[in-house]
């Protein structure tokens, strides 16, 4: 098996950086983000020099207006920041097509693992892109390369504001023994304080626990640990968004309606697009989801399961359909109805040797694949399943 | 014996941490980057360290290298980018974090190759820079690779000769403005020849897997080493040569081709 090639890029203080992208005057003014018409508003995102004067993410304004006087406060704006998220992502995205975005953050992963033919290897390929986004979009990213998700995450937070950081696949544990547990991802601060009272400072200390001594302590939670002071994550670069855990799709009717027919059309043309999204991002989803919103408020949502997920749109279908005559019983007219998928599964990139899918499923796949095609090319809605009418 | 074979010769490539190399057979199937070292110093003597052009060395990662390589192995490491290319942070300041990261080194290390860009010619500004640059590495091994054809002065080599700081040799395709292939010694302790293919059309299409894309020929490196090789051998202590064509195993391959070709001369 070959070492895996995951890069990490982090802008550091995104919308911080975007802000003095937009407007050069901000460039060495300490900057603080938050909505300033907001009564009890809290920090967004704060510039180095508010950060050294004791600013951070989520203090309230009041508070930090005081630990740093000079700063100038401006309101966020989300849609410029997902619009600087965008463009880097459509950068990276020429190098891997594997690429998880924080959601506008300046976070992003990039599995290279297998493109060294194409492109040369890991480290220029990250090299290359940082000068491309500072060339293009002003932006200087810190960026890491290793072997996993964990190790290259931490390995940004080593070196930001700026610079950049190889672990080389095997050093793992041995770079992470001598930091600090908080360097680690994923570890709340009450672990840290009970790993304080056992003296335990160090992320080092932490792998040299066995399963058995950290289940005493950490019960279900111990086997993460376990892997995570090791350096060890399996999790895979998911394309899309981080933390974005359901793919949601929803329609309002015109008139509230109480046809079943109408119903049933407007959840298979829902499904079509979560099924496109599915696939587009590489994942399986093993439960759907419909929500049916009533004309006097009120709401049912019902879900059925597949366990071993599909983003193919006919088994969807079926799924939501199923969902829907759970969900279908009261004798008021429905608003508005959606489709929730989640608990997703990656989908395996890898062709099975053995044909394990019948003609029909045959079919079906390629039906599904020749209409994401058209979709790309000409938009959404302009094809569709003959169930949808 | 002649001069020129009492000079030892230390091959090596440039790099050895290349998943394609897998595939192309130098290294067995299903070896992993941690086990790729220590393959790599049963073939080779010496290694060049690349990843410190792309990241400040740190000594940490440096002695976890050593560990994993023989004691006698020995290793050649580029200068980071941060002093020859991209010189937009304090240069003084990664001049000290170098310096640091890269002393664990010091038993085994064999040359500190300072590469500079092709577009840094001889302006008064540069040569300012250089000379401080090189100062500033006093006490290390140093070999200065320049890509600029306005380097190519004997007065430049006269300087390097008085601070018996090696000029590097290189093989590359024939372009106006790259430094010549020159067998100029100003190191009488030690010659430094790095070649990088001859892949004119790849050198200029900016994409590195098709610029070092080239594969030596037995006849090219035979020329090679009864002419330029011969005479930099004669006139120095030690030598060292790396392969920096490392598309497809290119350079191990040409690196084990030229050691047959001194062994057969030796013997």
């Amino acid at each position: 098996m070959q070492d895996r090639a995951i890069i990490h890029f982090n802008v550091t203080d995104f919308a911080v950086a975007v802000e003095r992208i937009k407007d050069s005057s901000l460039k060495d003014v300490p900057l603080i983000v938050a909505a300033t018409r907001a009564s009890r508003a809290v920090v967004y995102d704060m510039s180095e020099e508010a950060y050294g004067d004791g600013v951070r993410k989520g203090m309230r304004l009041t508070l930090a207006r005081k630990y740093c006087r000079t700063a100038q406060v401006l309101a966020p704006q989300p849609a410029l920041y997902r619009r600087a998220m965008m463009e880097l992502v459509k950068r990276v995205r020429v190098f891997t097509p594997l690429v998880e975005q924080g959601v506008e953050d300046g976070h992003l992963f990039l599995d290279v693992t297998g493109t060294h033919r194409l492109f040369g290897p890991a480290p220029y390929i990250a090299w290359r892109l940082r000068k491309q986004l500072q060339r293009e979009l002003g932006l200087d990213p810190v960026w890491s390369l290793a072997s996993n998700k964990l190790v290259s995450k931490v390995a940004s937070r080593m070196v930001r504001p700026f610079g950049e950081y190889i672990v080389g696949a095997g050093e793992e544990q041995a770079f992470l023994a001598p930091l600090p547990l908080s360097m680690l991802p994923g570890i709340g601060p009450k672990e840290i304080q009970l790993l304080a009272d056992f003296n335990l400072s160090r992320i080092g200390q932490l792998a040299g626990l066995s399963r058995e001594q950290l289940q005493v302590a950490f019960q279900e939670r111990s086997s993460s640990l376990y892997d995570a002071s090791r350096g060890r994550d399996g999790s895979v670069v998911l394309p899309g968004k981080t933390g974005d855990e359901h793919v949601t799709r929803g329609h309002t009717f015109a008139q509230d309606t109480g046809m079943y027919a109408e119903l049933k059309s407007v959840v298979s043309i829902l499904t079509h697009e979560v099924g496109r999204i599915l696939r587009q991002r590489g994942l399986l989803g093993r439960r759907m989801g419909v929500v049916l919103n009533y004309s006097d408020g009120s709401r049912t949502i019902r879900r059925t399961t597949h366990k071993g997920g599909s983003d193919n749109d006919f088994l969807l279908r079926r799924l939501a359909l199923a969902a829907l005559d759970k969900a279908w019983g009261r004798r008021v007219r429905i608003r508005s109805c959606a489709l929730v998928c989640d608990r997703f599964l990656p989908r395996s990139r890898q062709k099975t040797l053995f044909v394990l899918s019948t003609p029909r499923q045959l079919q079906q796949e390629k039906v599904l694949s020749a209409m994401d095609r058209v979709s790309r090319r000409f938009g959404d809605g302009m094809i569709r399943l003959g169930t949808a009418f | 014996m002649t001069d020129s074979m009492r000079c030892p010769v230390f091959i090596g490539t440039s790099g050895y941490s290349y998943t394609e190399w897998v595939d192309s057979g130098f290294y067995p199937p299903g070896t992993r980057t941690p086990g790729m070292l220590s393959l790599y110093a049963d073939v080779f003597p010496i290694v060049e360290l690349n990843y410190t052009w792309y990241q400040m060395v740190r000594a940490e990662a440096i002695s976890r290298l050593i560990a994993s390589a023989p004691k006698s192995f020995l290793f050649a490491a580029k200068l980071t980018r941060t002093l020859t290319h991209e010189r937009d942070r304090d240069w003084k300041h990664e001049l000290k974090l170098y310096r640091e990261g890269i002393r664990p080194l010091e038993k085994q290390l064999a040359a500190i190759l300072v590469q500079l860009p092709p577009g840094f010619n001889r302006s008064v500004q540069n040569r300012y820079y250089l000379a401080h640059l090189l100062d500033g590495l006093h006490g290390f091994p140093l070999a200065v690779e320049f890509r600029h054809i306005s380097w190519a002065r004997d007065s430049v080599f006269r300087e390097l000769e008085e601070r018996r700081i090696t000029l590097v040799t290189v093989d590359a395709p024939s372009m106006p403005t790259l430094f010549p292939c020159l067998d100029v010694v100003t190191n009488p302790d030690l010659f430094f020849v790095r070649f990088h293919g001859r892949n004119l059309q790849g050198w200029q299409s900016g994409n590195i897997q098709k610029k070092f894309d080239y594969s030596y020929s037995r006849e090219e490196l035979a020329q090679w080493n009864q002419g330029v090789l011969k005479s930099l051998r004669s006139r120095s202590g030690k030598g060292l040569i790396f392969f920096n064509n490392h598309v497809r195993a290119q350079a191990p391959d040409n690196g084990k081709l030229l050691q047959s070709i001194l062994e057969k001369e030796q013997a």
